[in-house]
Formats: C-alpha cells, structure tokens, sequence
C-alpha cells in the first residue's frame, strides 16, 4: 500500500527533523536571553497543545479541565524536588501523578458524552483548583517557591523544553498512525459504531486521556520549574485549561501539526504581545475564534493548505484520503465540529 | 409494555435463520438484546454455550457475534477501507499490523464488491454502497454469529440478489447468520430456517415454506377476516 513519496510528502517527513535541528542548533548563535525565553515557554505550550489534541482532537472529547494536570505536574516536581529528587526525576513524578488523576476523573466523566462530558470537565478543573488553594502543602493563595542550589541555567530549560515537545510530538505521530489512532477516530466520529466493530471506547478514552494527562503533567514541572515561583490560582486556574484547549483549536483540530502550529502562534502572542500590550491578546484570540469557526473550521492549518492549494492549483486529485492525512487535516470534510 | 415476551429459540450453527414479523413486532430488538444494545429485564442470551447476557458489543465481537444495523453508521471521515480496517483491527482475530489489517479488509471489500472504492471517503458513496460497507465492515470483524438488520432496504433487484448470493457465501465460510428482513422474496430465498414474531412473541417457526403456509402467520400479516375469506372461497 505504500505509495511513492511526493515533494509534498517528503517536506512532511523531513520537516520536523529539519526544526528539531534548528532548535537544537540555535544556542551556537548565541541568541538573546529572550528569544530563548520565548522558545522555552512557545515548547511547553506547544507540548500541553500536543497532549490535549489526542484527547480533543483525535478522540473528539473536548476537555476543559486540562489544568488539573498541568497544575498536578508543576506541584508533584516542586515538591519532589524540595524533597531533594532531581528535577528530571520529578518531571517522570508530574507524569505519572498526572496520569494517576487522569483515571480517577475519566473513570466517572467518560460515562458522559458531548456536552455533558465538557460540563464534567468543567466542575472538576474548578473543585481542583479550589482544593488545591485551601492546601498547606501548595503554598495556597501565597504561592510556591522552588529553590535550586546550581546557578540558573537558560540552556538548560530550553532543552527540557525541546525534548518535551519532541516527545509529544514522536507520541502523537504513533498514535496518530497506529490501530489505536485509528479507534480513536471511530470513536470521535461514531462511539456506539466503534463498539460494533470490537472497539473498547470507554477504555480507549481512559488511555488516551491518560497519555495526554502524562504529557501535560511534564509540561506543568518543566513549567513550574524555571517560573521557580507560582500558585494554585495561576498553574490549576480555569484560563489554563482554555488555553490549551484553545491552542489546537486555532491551530487544526484533530491535526498534530495544526495542535504544534496553535502552540507556536498561541505561546508567541502570550509571551510578547502580553508585554507591550496587556489584554491584546484575549482580543486576538477571540477574533481568531470567531474567524475561525466561522470560516475555516480547521483551524490555522486549514487556512494554510488552502492557500498553498490556490498557489499550486492541483496538479493531481488529492480525493482520496490516507492514513497521514490525520497529519495534515482533510480539507474540512469533517465539517464544522468544534 | 414488553418489546418482547418470552421469545425463545435456538440459533443451529452454519445456517441462515431469518426472522420476520410485522412492523413492531421486536425483531430489532431482538438483535439489540442479543447484542448487548439492551439489556433484557429478564432472560439469558447464550452463545456456544456460555451466557453471555448483557456483555458489551465491544466484547462480544472479540467473541465472536457481530452485528449490522437497519441505520447505516459509517465513519464518515474515513475512507470506505479504513471503515473496514478498524472491523479487522478490533474483531475477533484483532490483527496489530496495518498491512495485514488492510490486506484482510480489502478482501472484505471484494466480497461485498467495494474494492474499486476503497480509497474513496465514506460519506461519498451512495446508500446502497453505504449498506454493502455496513456489511463489509461485520464481516471483517471475523464473525462465528452473523447478526444482519435489514441489509436490503433501499437496495435495487439486482444488489439484492447479490446480496443473497453474499449471504450463502459467508455461510459456506462457516460463519452462521441471523438475518432480519423487510423483504419477503428475498428472505424466503436465502433462509434455512424462519422464526415470525408478532407483538414481542414468536409466532411461529420452520422451514421458508412450512412458515409461509402456517395459518397463524397468515392471519398476522393479512388479519383474520382476510384469511376467512380465502378459507371459504
């Protein structure tokens, strides 16, 4: 079934090493200490982006409560490491604590389905939130503060960073390829038809979210770890969770490259926008919502093989879809669905 | 009020058993239950003799029993091949590799004759293409127990009798089929064995043309006076 590659097709296979080497490579150029800044904080983004599109995307349960998971990572690293652990180590912690919530809160939510389930989310991301700002061992409404006894390293941060988003996004173009990838899609499209075909979803959906939760939770300790100070109210706060929800929204739902391109442009309007213009960007992802739901409900990366088509003007008849297409979205076919 | 009422019956393996029934009479509820759409409020549904009541169709697919409904649902997103794969990926024989998957769901494919529109998107293709997938797709899960709703609505004379030759082949592969059908011709022609069913209660049960003789039945397709009348003309 393999069919030779195209120009198309080998831009989609080298591309990601091609940025991973840029990425890797960039320190050598000694760029600012800001521009590795808005690196680091556009990787963690991007990786949240990442793990919430397998959910969201590629299963279609649109979870609001992604914070929980974001919160749960940034306070199991901080915690172990003022136990003394390494942060590496508590990175691993964050993920697996993460997971651990994961199935606790799909156990009963995944019994629910459409908007019942996004309700779900909803009640649980804010009992989290408040559970966690009336803790002793979070620091409550006064914050947490990790100190770290080796000089503060930029580099350092950014590699984490870039091997999180790596990760995520290896994670997702095997499940995105896999049977699994597959089910997932059934599922997202009909449940009840997926289970006349052998296939599990409740189960499915408690894995996937697991996964995702795992890669949030990294996400949150890499995140917590260089803010080296933060609060229940900031990292288990409402607004979390939407903006990972909103990142693969605006980016492509259900795509992995439109849940990296959401990342990007999300984490660059936060981190430079919010400085010179605060409040901007809640006006700048509203019109990209709007815009983007009105006109192309696969987000950024939908606009963009749309104008690539007008340049290139089809050559071949690109009707029928394959297994990459999850990759690159299929032109709106899907129709408009969240 | 009960859909069904004391229906009891046996399926022998390796045959086509149609059940037939006027509008309402629970024949795909009958399916539902069997299936584990429904849970029975009383009853045991047994498959080679282990009970198998109220288990999920998801595991009762890995069983072996799959079903088909009157509705279609296809995955509209996806290609009519990957409908399939996904059948041979989580049924009975739960096949890991994707070449192999879409090896066997193409020969799924060939047997419904879908194989020339395997790349096409599911929502693209007609109702009657959409059926044969429906199909295609039960099959593909490897089934010992064949459940099939109404496969021939909306289908042309000569789809059907396709159709029918399709059914006789997936028996002589050994897999054995409960089959559910508004049309009478073609039930009566592929059928090892009917069971009718009127208001949730099996009415009757034989052979095609020991059912369609059988007095009861008669009088519950065409009521009694019809069937008075014809008794003194």
């Amino acid at each position: 079934m393999k069919r030779p590659l195209g120009a198309a097709g080998w831009i989609k296979v080298i591309l990601p090493w091609i940025l991973l080497a840029g990425l890797l490579l960039l320190p050598a150029t000694h760029p600012s200490d800001n521009l590795i800044r808005l690196l680091f904080i556009t990787a963690v983004w991007t990786t949240t982006s990442l793990g919430w599109n397998l959910l969201g995307g590629m299963a279609g349960q649109v979870s609001f409560g992604f914070a929980v998971f974001f919160g749960l990572g940034a306070y199991t690293t901080a915690l172990l490491m003022h136990a003394g652990h390494s942060p590496y180590f508590g990175f691993v912690g964050g993920a697996a604590i993460a997971m651990l919530a994961s199935f606790l809160i799909g156990l009963p939510t995944f019994r629910l389905r459409g908007p019942y389930f996004v309700i779900a989310t909803i009640g649980v991301t804010e009992a989290v939130r408040v559970i966690m700002n009336n803790l002793d061992v979070t620091g409550g409404a006064s914050g947490y503060r990790i100190t770290e006894d080796k000089p503060f390293s930029p580099l350092e941060h950014y590699y984490t960073a870039i091997a999180a988003v790596a990760l995520a996004f290896v994670v997702s173009m095997v499940i995105a390829g896999s049977k699994f990838g597959l089910a997932l899609r059934a599922i997202k499209q009909d449940e009840d038809a997926a289970a006349d075909l052998g296939v599990n979803p409740f189960t499915s959906k408690l894995w996937i979210h697991a996964i995702a939760a795992g890669l949030t939770g990294i996400a949150g300790g890499i995140y917590a770890r260089r803010a080296a100070f933060f609060y229940p109210g900031d990292v288990f706060a409402f607004q979390t969770g939407i903006s990972i929800l909103l990142m693969p929204v605006i980016g492509g739902i259900g795509t992995v490259w439109g849940a990296v391109l959401g990342g990007v442009v999300f984490g660059m309007v936060e981190e430079e926008l919010v400085v010179h213009f605060p409040n901007l960007h809640l006006l700048i992802y509203g019109s990209l919502l709007i815009v983007i739901i009105l006109l192309e409900p696969d987000g950024l990366l939908g606009l963009l093989r749309r104008l690539f088509r007008l340049f290139r003007r089809k050559r071949e008849d690109s009707g029928s879809p394959d297994a990459d297409q999850i990759l690159w979205g299929r032109g709106g076919v899907e129709g408009r669905k969240f | 009020m009960a859909a069904l009422k004391d229906v009891s019956f046996d399926i022998p393996e390796n045959q086509i058993c149609g059940f037939i029934g006027p509008n309402g009479a629970g024949k795909t509820t009958l399916f539902s239950l069997i299936t584990g759409a429904v849970r029975p409020s009383a009853g045991q549904v047994h498959f080679r003799g282990k009970d198998v009541t109220g288990m999920s169709s998801a595991a009762l697919v890995k069983r072996g029993v799959a079903r088909t409904h009157q509705v279609v649902r296809p995955f509209k997103a996806m290609s009519v091949l990957e409908n399939v794969q996904v059948a041979v990926h989580y049924g009975r024989h739960a096949v890991t590799r994707t070449a192999v998957a879409r090896e066997h769901a193409m020969e799924a494919l060939k047997l419904v004759g879908l194989d020339r529109k395997a790349n096409v998107l599911a929502s693209a293709i007609s109702l009657g293409e959409q059926k044969r997938l429906e199909v295609a797709r039960a099959l593909a899960t490897a089934p010992e127990l064949l459940l099939l709703d109404e496969i021939c609505g909306g289908l042309t004379g000569s789809e059907t009798g396709a159709m029918m030759e399709l059914l006789h082949r997936i028996r002589e592969g050994g897999t054995t089929i409960m089959y559910v059908e508004h049309d009478m011709k073609a039930i009566m022609a592929v059928c090892d064995r009917i069971t009718v069913l009127n208001f949730g209660q099996k009415l009757a049960e034989g052979k095609p043309e020991e059912v369609q003789n059988d007095a009861s039945v008669i009088e519950a397709y065409l009521g009694k006076s019809t069937f008075r009348d014809k008794k003194r003309g």
